[in-house]
């Protein structure tokens, strides 16, 4: 069942409290299955040729209007703070952007902890010199329809002396895997008022102020916006972390902890939370089913309140710290502010089970983590700082994501049982950070606004 | 944690420089000083060129051992403010039920000073300075305004940016800070605690 | 963190009630937030029966909760005193090995006050506020002496006014809170033990 039909087919569809002809498409849209797309990364050398592009492309930007009947592919448009720069936005409206947002993702390394191999001094060149001025993403459940939204927006950027293409990474994902061969992007936080009611398991809809600028957040009242509110007013913050997966390391990890292919695909189930097709271990203990795994409306409809020890989903697993839902943690913390919509999109070489070797960690393949919030910087560091780098929130003191997390020298990842639990050694740092930005994405109002600067 | 590119030799002609460098900054302390650092001259250089930790920032302000930060506060009182929180202590009668909730701090004091028109707020706790504000704002709005807003220009926790840039306003950031087990937060202890009750447990049984 | 239920005498039922009282009424021209805090919490604070966590004297001066205890001091610095001292603390990085030596320290910080003609120092110690005095004359007197040279009036460690002359300095909190208030910085360095030797037992027998 495609989620497009999850939607249709829900009864509970009601008016909508957001503008969602201004806000854009990807803030809302969920990503489909398989799905076809690319990221274009430009840069602005000319503020004059800046407004022109944005001018040019305005209109191809998707809003986010009926976003649960989607069907079509769809085009959506963010800036960095140096983008806004370039584009000759006022001092005055470029100081009223948060600080982390200012000095971009490459400055704020310790605050998220990118150290060691994933130090911005490692990254690679297009995200290390503050240049990636403009991301233009186009995302299709078609090759054809992706075809066709990518040269739409060639046409709006092409040919321009004053904008230059930095990179394109496509991507084409006929399965929905990510590259250590996993479904995700399954669990969304709910946005109030976007027009539809939780999926089962995504908890209460979050005030839509967390997610979209210039509503109410969960304190009550709107969050920090940009100004002037014709700028900042239903737009919202991206985030982008391009890693390269290291599928020999994660391979070797599963083969030097499990012995049959049962007992790896075991360990691997337990590092995520989830089967490989997406059935999470609370509602599929013993096997993968990949029938739940496939059905949204059951493939995130679980708590954590049976499972106090972590015997069935580990307390240190990927989507129990990306998401702590009811767990009882040991600081004081709604977990309703710390979410992100996630856009995630897999690029490279599919995941192979027998490869091995150091070389295939070589490979160019991996993640590209997009996140969304109306604070995104801010969230995306708490969780880097309390949820990802660190276990003691949970209850794995001492030890890191097992997904995201970069790991010292024989870290270790515990698999809570009965009697005793399961220490894993020598974990290794399986996603390894590339690179990364902050972006803002404005309403399609902001971005006339923007594209008509000069007068 | 920074790994060590410097040899054993190379630690020790930091330590022997920098505790050089301190005798001369110390050449015009009075003569009991001068006579306690040269004293101190050998276990100084030598524990200088071991470090057992640094201290770092613990983010936009507050320094930061291991897992534990410090905040230190100076706040001024607002008209009226003094007489109210220091009965809204007294009416607490010592119970800190949100300290426990929050179960990040260590340890925290409020002193009065100056004739009650400042308050020193002092505070032990686990991480970043600023992370569980947002989290403040949502779960234990009211505990925080009624004791926050006896200080000049609180403004409201639910304005959790301005409350933020206040905080950092009136904080500073202290110049030595020590831990004594910088790697132990609440949490971790608590859960300590529990191990080594069930193992006095285990050894009693089989003991 | 349980509580317990104590009994109280008619008379402490009757000081409890007046404070509250006295409370609201204080509150009445407080700033609008404060006072819709308060009227949020106040029925909750009523019900809460404390005991648990109420302060006592450490000793001549501050306050202590169990076995933890608060030392806070505020001292003018002499003039090219705050130089020195931030070289020292400089140079010592956060390494306090005397504060190590003395074994009671649970937490120590410096704080440069009003353009660095003050400073602070707080402490959280375990024990009574005499002996810990005491402590730091025998065990670490020249770590004290060096960095306390540079403050106003200090008489040095060994001086039989030193306590007389911290007095005169140290403010006793008027609020005081510890999340674990029997546990000693001994204890936590032996549940740090325990807890690494329970991680390798159970690697072994897993």
């Amino acid at each position: 069942m495609s989620v497009t039909e999850t939607f249709t087919a829900n009864p509970s569809l009601h008016a909508p409290m957001l503008e969602l002809s201004e806000i854009q498409a990807t803030v809302l849209r969920i990503r489909p299955t398989p799905y076809f797309g690319s990221h274009v990364a430009l840069r602005i050398d000319d503020p004059r040729a800046g407004r022109e592009l944005i001018r040019r492309v305005t209109p191809h930007i998707d809003s986010a209007a009926d976003w649960w009947e989607q069907a079509t592919p769809w085009l959506s448009i963010a800036i960095s703070y140096a983008g806004l720069q370039a584009l000759g936005l006022p001092e005055s409206s470029l100081q009223s952007f948060p600080e982390a947002f200012r000095v971009g993702m490459a400055a704020r390394a310790r605050e998220l902890r990118d150290d060691g191999v994933n130090d911005p001094a490692n990254w690679e060149p297009l995200f290390r010199d503050g240049k990636f001025h403009i991301g233009l993403s186009g995302f299709s459940g078609s090759e054809e329809r992706w075809r066709q939204v990518m040269a739409v927006a060639r046409q709006a950027y092409e040919g321009m002396s004053g904008v230059r293409l930095l990179a394109i990474e496509d991507f084409a994902v006929p399965d929905g895997r990510n590259s250590l061969g996993y479904k995700d992007g399954i669990d969304q936080p709910p946005v109030e008022g976007s027009g539809v009611d939780p999926l089962p398991g995504q908890g209460r809809a979050i005030k839509a102020g967390e997610f979209i600028l210039g509503y109410p957040g969960e304190a009550g009242v709107p969050l920090p916006m940009p100004q002037p509110e014709a700028l900042g007013r239903n737009g919202t913050f991206v985030g982008f972390r391009k890693y390269q997966s290291r599928v020999g390391a994660f391979n070797r990890f599963l083969h030097a902890n499990g012995a049959t292919e049962e007992e790896r695909e075991l360990v691997a189930a337990k590092l995520v939370g989830r089967w490989r097709s997406g059935a999470p271990l609370t509602l599929a203990p013993d096997r993968d089913d990949p029938a739940l795994g496939a059905d949204p409306k059951r493939n995130n409809d679980f708590e954590y309140k049976g499972d106090p020890h972590g015997r069935q989903i580990p307390f240190g697993a990927h989507i129990r710290r990306m998401n702590p839902r009811d767990t009882e943690l040991t600081r004081l913390t709604d977990v309703n502010i710390h979410r992100l919509i996630r856009r995630g999109t897999t690029y490279g070489k599919p995941y192979d089970p027998t490869e091995l070797s150091e070389d295939a960690d070589q490979i160019e393949r991996g993640a590209i983590f997009l996140f969304i919030s109306g604070k995104a910087m801010a969230t995306m560091e708490f969780l880097q700082q309390e949820w990802i780098d660190d276990g003691d929130f949970i209850g794995a003191n001492g030890e890191r994501d097992p997904i995201v997390g970069r790991q010292e020298p024989d870290a270790t990842f515990t698999i809570p049982r009965e009697p005793v639990r399961r220490r894993l050694r020598g974990i290794e740092t399986f996603n390894v950070l590339r690179g990364g930005e902050y972006f803002f994405m404005p309403s399609l109002s902001a971005l006339t606004w923007l594209g008509n600067l000069d007068g | 944690m920074e790994s060590q590119t410097l040899t054993k030799a190379e630690l020790d002609s930091v330590a022997q420089q920098k505790v050089q460098k301190l005798r001369e900054v110390f050449a015009d302390a009075p003569q009991i000083a001068k006579t306690a650092l040269a004293n101190l001259s050998q276990e100084l250089t030598a524990h200088l060129s071991e470090p057992r930790s640094r201290m770092e920032s613990a983010g936009r302000t507050g320094s930061r051992q291991g897992k534990v930060s410090e905040l230190t506060l100076i706040l001024t009182f607002a008209p009226g403010g003094a007489r109210r929180l220091r009965a809204l202590l007294q009416a607490q009668n010592g119970n800190f039920d949100g300290a426990d909730k929050v179960g990040t701090l260590h340890d925290m004091r409020f002193v009065f000073l100056e004739n009650d028109t400042k308050l020193l707020f002092a505070t032990a706790y686990d991480g970043d300075w600023d992370a569980y504000i947002d989290d403040f704002a949502t779960k234990i709005p009211d505990p925080m305004d009624a004791a926050f807003s006896a200080f000049e220009g609180w403004p409201g926790i639910a304005n959790v940016q301005e409350t933020k840039d206040w905080i950092a306003q009136h904080q500073v950031t202290a110049e030595g800070w020590y831990v004594a087990s910088p790697d132990l937060t609440v949490a971790q202890t608590r859960k300590l605690e529990k191990v080594g009750k069930a193992v006095e447990e285990f050894l009693d049984q089989v003991g | 963190m349980a509580s317990e239920t104590m009994t109280r005498s008619d008379t402490e039922e009757a000081a409890l009630a007046e404070r509250f009282r006295k409370l609201h009424e204080l509150y009445a021209d407080a700033p609008e937030v404060g006072r819709v805090g308060l009227d949020k919490i106040i029925g909750d604070l009523k019900e809460r029966v404390s005991g648990q966590q109420r302060a006592t004297s450490a000793g001549r001066a501050g306050l202590r909760i169990g076995k933890v205890s608060e030392l806070t001091l505020i001292a003018d610095i002499k003039p090219a005193g705050a130089r020195r001292m931030r070289a020292l603390l400089d140079a010592l990085g956060g390494n306090f090995q005397a504060a190590d030596k003395v074994g009671t320290l649970h937490d120590m910080r410096f704080v440069f006050l009003e353009n660095d003609t003050k400073v602070l120092f707080c402490t959280a110690y375990d024990g009574e506020w005499d002996p810990y005095i005491d402590d730091f004359a025998t065990k670490i007197p020249d770590e004290m002496d060096v960095v306390f040279c540079n403050v106003e009036g200090w008489p040095g460690i060994r001086s039989p006014q030193i306590k007389d002359w911290i007095i005169s300095k140290q403010h006793t909190a008027d609020g005081w809170y510890v999340a674990l208030p029997n546990q000693t910085v001994a204890k936590g360095r032996r549940l740090e033990k325990v807890g690494k030797a329970v991680d390798e037992f159970l690697d072994a027998v897993g």
